[in-house]
């Protein structure tokens, strides 16, 4: 980890000026997805609520599409690469290896990124041809344009690339250094990126083995329980992915903006270790409800996901316990007197002491998800939602803006724009969050369904035991609309910081943990033995279930068309006429689209 | 920005995280009432339940 | 390793959460006897559903005393029957699939919950009390109708159910 503490230190882009570069660019797309996100997010908000329908409730359905694929496809993902990156170099103190590879990979992420988003917004404009209007699942036999699963397909390659990257550093690393430890962050980014390659295995299946060819006519019948059971496979892991690089910034940086020390090294690494071997055999765990498994592999994943619980508990505990030490440091006493010792008026600090506060909310929620017979009660109505937008969009896009706020002068040498208004805007974040979740997580309760247009039926009125369903209407359109004021105030502000005039000495050190890894066994940084032990466990989980499905209902179910969520259908024709096609439609939509 | 402003440096063996450990209790308590709540009011509570 | 004790404190008492959890939800489906939605209902062929002489003719059918099965069909963007009529203190088993994309079926207020996938039957056991009506939604996106998908559950009383009140 870094060196002692000193002002005027070097900031990462004095030391590392062409890594900076990369860094900047990932983290500068994910805003903007964030921006996009955002937008779509707002009219949903205000639509499903009545509040203000500006368009048809057809077309809800392609906003909705757009806000989940660019949030948390783009928004976080490209976060993710951008601070592993910068986490690996700092943290081997080594430029990257071959900066023109980190260039390809990152230009394949864009490239997939433009793909399935020009796709999705192609449901905009009907004359186009182009729609995936699927939304983030993207279940069969709903249909996309093969634009959208070549997107998705080309955007996973390159993060696998990335990751690619991020071990050949470490690899030629550990040449010079063959018995040290591997430094905290990047035993962070290699066991994350482990956990992914495993992850994306049921993702890749199920769009390059089925869901692309079968969009360009290649295969006539898909087997949609098959497709969605590898989706999930995925789908949940993914989800740590989204929390991995906030939980990274959460070890490593906020214990030193805090003022203090992390409190412990090795009980990171283990709870590393254990996001991945126990975060992908639990992807049936949204399948509670599902006909065509049994009951028994249900019963699995519940309990490899109420363990899964054990490494967000330990963090919670080192967490805190290091922001205490900080505190202390400080000059806090008491009890609890340390917390007002925390630095509150540094918007770094307060984003990320807000969004794990929010996550212990949304990890709750999450439990309940968990609880199989109990998913009865909650599963596809609006209490889903209220539980992601706490976990991903509070404990790891709120962590995202508030680390950018202390990461962005780092890549820059320019300080941001307004200290105040980055403080506000956590501030902002949290209350519209708190808003909006309440208000999905008890309509929730009430019955009310997520993933709809116009939740207001004709023979029937959802039942509110407390409180009424109007005023929770408006308590969650109010909570968008803060949420969208805050996400202005942030992408606002890191655009004015460009504007600051560049400064030395904006380099932040980061201190060494109260426990150092030599504490731990060194079995910990045995990566190929947690990798081959995560197979293990996968396996076991899967195996017999997808077994089952194809036994049950065929590799492919002839009995099952397809449904083209499109105005005309491209099955038939050769993929190169499709993607020719495909590119002229492009043009169709970024003209309609624009004007 | 306001730098850290370090008053005194705690080591290891100097630290005990009182605090977190009364926070993490107080979590933990809301945990189980919550828990006890939604499963046994809100959930068994309901009608239609799934018996076969 | 170096593990503060109030650390190892935190570690019991976060398993033991966890052993609780599970506990609670295993009680659920023993001692109060909730089943999972499973494998039980078997496949179907979802282009032929008008040869499946459950589905191509959506409605409830007394099996027992006071047992009745529901076949329902579930599609873009109607459920069939609808209403589905069911008498009051009855056990209803409901089969449930689709024709064409997935689907979902939920009867509101209530924790009759279930995804409807085509190829796969979904069986769910309910014990229906009182008379009364209940809305029914689909809550899985399914095309631009979704929003308008929706069904009823009608709970007559027995007398009236019996003397053909309904189908």
């Amino acid at each position: 980890m870094g060196s002692a503490l000193e002002t005027g230190t070097p900031s990462f882009v004095d030391r590392f000026p062409q890594e900076a570069s990369v860094v900047k660019s990932a983290l500068m797309s994910s805003f903007i997805a964030l921006f996009l996100g955002a937008i779509f997010g707002l009219i949903q908000g205000l639509h499903r609520t009545d509040v203000f329908r500006v368009l048809d409730s057809q077309f809800y359905y392609t906003v909705l599409t757009a806000h989940g694929v660019l949030m948390v496809v783009s928004f976080t993902i490209f976060f993710l690469v951008g601070v592993f990156t910068w986490a690996v170099v700092r943290s081997l103190d080594r430029p990257l290896e071959d900066i023109r590879y980190t260039w390809a990979w990152y230009g394949l992420m864009v490239t997939g990124t433009l793909m399935a988003v020009t796709a999705i917004l192609g449901g905009f404009v009907p004359s186009s041809g182009l729609s995936a209007d699927v939304l983030y699942t993207f279940y069969a036999p709903m249909q996309a344009h093969p634009l959208f699963y070549g997107g998705l397909a080309i955007f996973i390659i390159g993060t696998w690339l990335a990751g690619a990257d991020w071990f050949r550093s470490w690899y030629n690393w550990k040449q010079e250094h063959p018995d040290e430890r591997i430094p905290l962050q990047t035993f962070m980014v290699l066991t994350t990126m482990l956990m992914w390659y495993i992850a994306t295995i049921g993702v890749a299946t199920a769009v390059v083995v089925f869901l692309l060819p079968w969009s360009l006519g290649l295969i006539e019948n898909i087997n949609p329980l098959l497709t969605r059971t590898l989706f999930w496979f995925w789908g949940h892991p993914v989800v740590y992915f989204w929390l991995m690089p906030a939980y990274l910034l959460w070890y490593t940086v906020l214990p030193s903006i805090s003022g203090g020390r992390l409190f412990s090294d090795p009980l990171a690494r283990v709870v590393f270790v254990l996001f991945l071997l126990l975060s992908t055999p639990v992807g049936i765990h949204h399948q509670y409800l599902d006909p065509g498994i049994a009951e028994g592999f249900k019963l699995i994943a519940m309990t490899n996901t109420m363990f899964l619980l054990l490494p967000s508990f330990l963090t919670a505990f080192t967490v805190v316990a290091s922001m205490e030490h900080g505190a202390r440091q400080r000059g806090g006493r008491g009890l609890l007197g340390w917390l007002r010792a925390l630095p509150w008026r540094n918007p770094a600090f307060t984003g990320m002491a807000l969004a794990g506060l929010m996550f212990a909310a949304g990890g709750f929620s999450g439990m309940i998800n968990a609880g199989m017979n109990i998913n009865y009660l909650i599963h596809n109505t609006l209490w889903v939602p209220g539980h992601f937008h706490l976990t991903v969009g509070t404990a790891s896009g709120l962590t995202f803006m508030a680390g950018s706020y202390w990461l962005w002068p780092q890549l820059t040498n320019k300080p941001l724009f307004s200290r105040p208004i980055a403080l506000g805007q956590t501030v902002v974040w949290f209350v519209g969050m708190a808003l909006m979740s309440n208000a999905m997580h008890v309509m929730g309760l009430f019955g009310v369904p997520r993933r709809t247009a116009e939740p207001q039926y004709q023979g029937f009125d959802f039942v509110a035991s407390f409180g009424s369903i109007t005023e929770l209407r408006m308590q969650l359109a109010l909570g968008a609309t803060l949420l969208f004021i805050s996400t202005l105030m942030f992408v606002g502000n890191i655009a004015l910081s460009s504007g600051s005039p560049t400064r030395s000495g904006l380099g932040k050190p980061i201190r060494q943990p109260l426990s150092p890894a030599a504490d731990s066994p060194e079995v910990l940084d045995n990566l190929k033995l947690w990798f081959g032990i995560a197979m293990v466990l996968v396996a076991l989980a899967y195996a017999l279930p997808l077994a089952s499905i194809v036994s049950g209902s065929g590799i492919v179910d002839r009995g099952v068309s397809a449904a083209p969520m499109l105005i005309e259908g491209v099955s038939g024709l050769s993929p190169i006429a499709v993607v020719s096609d495909a590119v002229s439609r492009v043009g169709v939509v970024i003209a309609g689209v624009l004007v | 920005m306001e730098e850290e402003q370090t008053v005194r440096e705690l080591g290891h063996d100097e630290f005990n995280p009182n605090g977190t450990l009364a926070l993490i209790t107080l979590y933990f308590l809301i945990l189980v009432v919550m828990w006890v709540f939604m499963y046994f009011v809100e959930f068994l509570g309901n009608e239609l339940t799934v018996v076969g | 390793m170096n593990i503060h004790s109030y650390e190892k404190i935190w570690l019991v008492v976060a398993i033991l959460l966890i052993v609780g959890f599970i506990s609670t939800v295993t009680y659920g489906a023993t001692a109060v006897g909730i089943d999972m939605v499973s494998d039980d209902g078997g496949t179907v062929n979802a282009s032929a559903l008008d040869e499946d002489p459950r589905f191509s003719d959506p409605r409830v059918e007394q099996v027992g005393d006071n047992e009745y099965e529901a076949y329902v069909v579930a599609q873009q963007f109607i459920f069939k029957p609808d209403p589905i009529t069911v008498p009051a203190n009855s056990t209803v088993t409901f089969f449930i699939t689709s024709p064409d994309v997935i689907h979902g079926f939920e009867i509101v207020g209530t924790n009759a919950n279930t995804m409807v996938i085509p190829g796969q039957v979904a069986e769910l056991t309910v014990n229906f009390n009182e008379a009364g009506e209940y809305g029914v939604l689909c809550h899985e996106y399914c095309g631009s109708g979704h929003h308008t998908m929706e069904g009823s559950v009608v709970v007559q009383p027995e007398d009236e159910f019996e003397n053909g009140g309904a189908e």
